[in-house]
């Protein structure tokens, strides 16, 4: 729940703005001391971090996109800084059996460590594919959106260390005006192909299709392209039908046993 | 040209392994053998006591061996009664954990009663106790289904409404294919209640293989890794031909008067086998769904609906 104290805060990370530089990368994982991923040559483009993990919390995907982006451009690339959504409607919470993931009075999404027992039912849970278990401790991890940099009224190492604000950390609600106002922006200079993701487009929605994600990002291609889902409805959407489902399967069962044994009744 | 980043997978991939696929299959078995031994308890006769009573003590060693599974899948087990710290009824894996403990005090109730009471003195203490654990069984039966089209996973999202009545038709058929092994090699059995348990067993199967149906053409591309994938040599011929089809010819079969062990265990070992095959395909090709993008992208680009 959100105090009354707490704005919501998130992210809007502007694609249009990166440079691949993956400082952000490193800025997280030095301040959140995650440990490396050992390296892996892809051989595929300039990213050889391949996505987010338990023990990566931002992640640069590079796409090499012939006529792509800016107009008359005949190579382009597009280059993204992934990282949680920060779901208003968040799959991993809603999932978790123990309490461990919860709300913060940021509005963020946080794995509480001395809680999380390593079930796993948060990793199929997010449809993003963002939390993942940790090899090292067995426990799920991902973006605390700097929780602790939050409490002592800093950004987060990411946001803090991005040199041309491609990743950028504040109030929500002033997040959207100005995503809004960004995508105008580049519309009218002739970038058709720039979108929103996490307003409409790529929000986790509830059962009344409601739903956005405290992390935005301005796309210069499908969602697609980045490995990001386009439509998004919440897992737990399932749970009510397919429990009424499961129920009046078991009952009909039961009936027919009943008739099976039966001479009473 | 597929859009898509690098080929490389959206999800992540489930970390279950053996004991979870191994689990829904023991959870199953105590669910149906405790659901029939009630059926037979409150709908029966004297004929179906060999029944009941299998049916009274198999569902507690196997929710023991439920538990011991679940928590040594966990990532830090020794931080297993964090399940009970909260109880969230949106959550399938909360439920189940609560479902679980639950069911495990009507299996070690009846157990006990069975056991310290095997003339017919406390009989309707027995029947109240099997009626009032039937929901608690029915829950564990079909629950599991529930908590894997609860995920983003293309092959347990694309099902989602059929994954739970397939697993509750399955565990009614391990049931009673576990109660009549047991029936078959104690030799307690009579031709009047292993008569009716067929009677659930054609019943059971039958459902399991139209929603199993249903829920493959519903699944359409998705379900691949069911069909095509490196899973589906154990799916098909295993889960679908020796679990499903084999028994249900079986049965075909023009009986003799006295049943015989042998047949009967027999049918009973390859039902056994096929739920086990069924719910390991579904877990492991589940997780090989993950890394698929396309499937989950033609998921979450068509809606669930």
């Amino acid at each position: 729940m959100i105090t009354d104290a707490q704005r919501p805060v998130g992210f809007f990370t502007d694609s249009s703005l990166c440079i691949g530089c993956k400082a952000c990368e490193v800025a997280c994982k030095e301040w959140n001391q995650l440990p490396a991923d050992g390296y892996e040559f892809l051989a595929t483009s300039y990213d050889n971090t391949r996505s987010l993990s338990g023990t990566t919390w931002r992640h640069v995907a590079f796409v090499e996109a012939p006529g792509a982006g800016a107009p008359g451009a005949q190579q382009t690339w597009l280059m993204l800084s992934d990282v949680c959504k920060h779901c208003e409607h968040a799959g991993c919470l809603q999932a978790c059996p123990t309490g461990a993931i919860v709300r913060t009075e940021f509005n963020t999404v946080y794995i509480q460590q001395d809680v999380c027992n390593g079930c796993g039912y948060c990793v199929p849970a997010c449809p993003y594919g963002v939390v993942d278990l940790s090899p090292v401790d067995h426990q799920a991890h991902k973006c605390t959106l700097c929780y602790d940099r939050q409490r002592g009224g800093l950004e987060p190492a990411c946001a803090k260390a991005c040199p041309t604000d491609s990743i950028q950390f504040g109030y929500l609600d002033e997040l959207q005006a100005h995503a809004r106002q960004r995508l105008e922006e580049l519309r009218q200079r002739g970038v058709g192909a720039a979108r929103l993701y996490g307003l409409d487009e790529g929000a986790a929605k509830d059962e009344r299709g409601e739903g956005t994600l405290g992390s935005l990002f301005l796309l210069l291609d499908e969602p697609e392209r980045y490995n990001l889902p386009a439509r998004v409805e919440l897992p737990q959407n399932t749970v009510v039908p397919s429990s009424v489902l499961t129920a009046a399967a078991g009952l009909l069962l039961w009936i027919g046993a009943a008739i099976a044994f039966g001479r009473k009744w | 040209m597929k859009t898509d980043y690098y080929g490389l997978p959206v999800l992540k991939r489930p970390h279950w392994q053996w004991e979870i696929a191994l689990y829904f299959w023991t959870g199953g078995i105590a669910a149906g053998t405790y659901l029939v031994a009630a059926i037979a308890d409150l709908f029966g006769d004297e004929h179906d006591r060999p029944t009941v009573r299998a049916g009274r003590l198999l569902p507690l060693p196997l929710v023991l061996v439920s538990a011991a599974l679940l928590i040594k899948d966990l990532g830090r087990p020794e931080k297993f009664y964090n399940m009970l710290r909260i109880f969230k009824l949106k959550s399938p894996m909360s439920a189940g954990a609560w479902g679980l403990f639950a069911f495990g005090g009507f299996a070690g109730l009846s157990a006990l009663l069975e056991a310290v009471a095997a003339a017919d003195n406390l009989r309707l203490l027995r029947r109240l106790v099997g009626l009032a654990g039937a929901p608690f069984g029915l829950f564990l039966g079909g629950y599991t289904g529930v908590l894997i089209a609860a995920t983003a996973i293309p092959l347990w999202a694309g099902n989602r409404l059929l994954w739970g009545p397939t697993f509750i038709a399955s565990a009614f058929s391990t049931g009673v294919a576990a109660i009549e092994a047991a029936l078959a090699l104690s030799g307690r059995g009579n031709r009047e209640t292993l008569g009716k348990l067929d009677r659930v067993h054609r019943l059971s199967l039958t459902t399991e293989a139209a929603l199993l149906a249903a829920g493959l053409a519903r699944l359409g591309p998705s379900g691949r890794p069911l069909t095509r994938g490196r899973w589906s040599s154990l799916f098909v011929p295993g889960a679908l031909g020796v679990g499903l089809l084999l028994p249900l010819l079986l049965g075909l079969l023009p009986r003799r008067r006295e049943p015989s062990s042998g047949s009967t265990l027999l049918r009973a070992a390859c039902v056994l086998l096929g739920g086990l095959l069924l719910r390991t395909c579904v877990v492991y090709a589940g997780k090989d769904s993950a890394d698929d993008p396309h499937a989950y992208f033609a998921l979450t680009r068509r809606g669930r609906r």
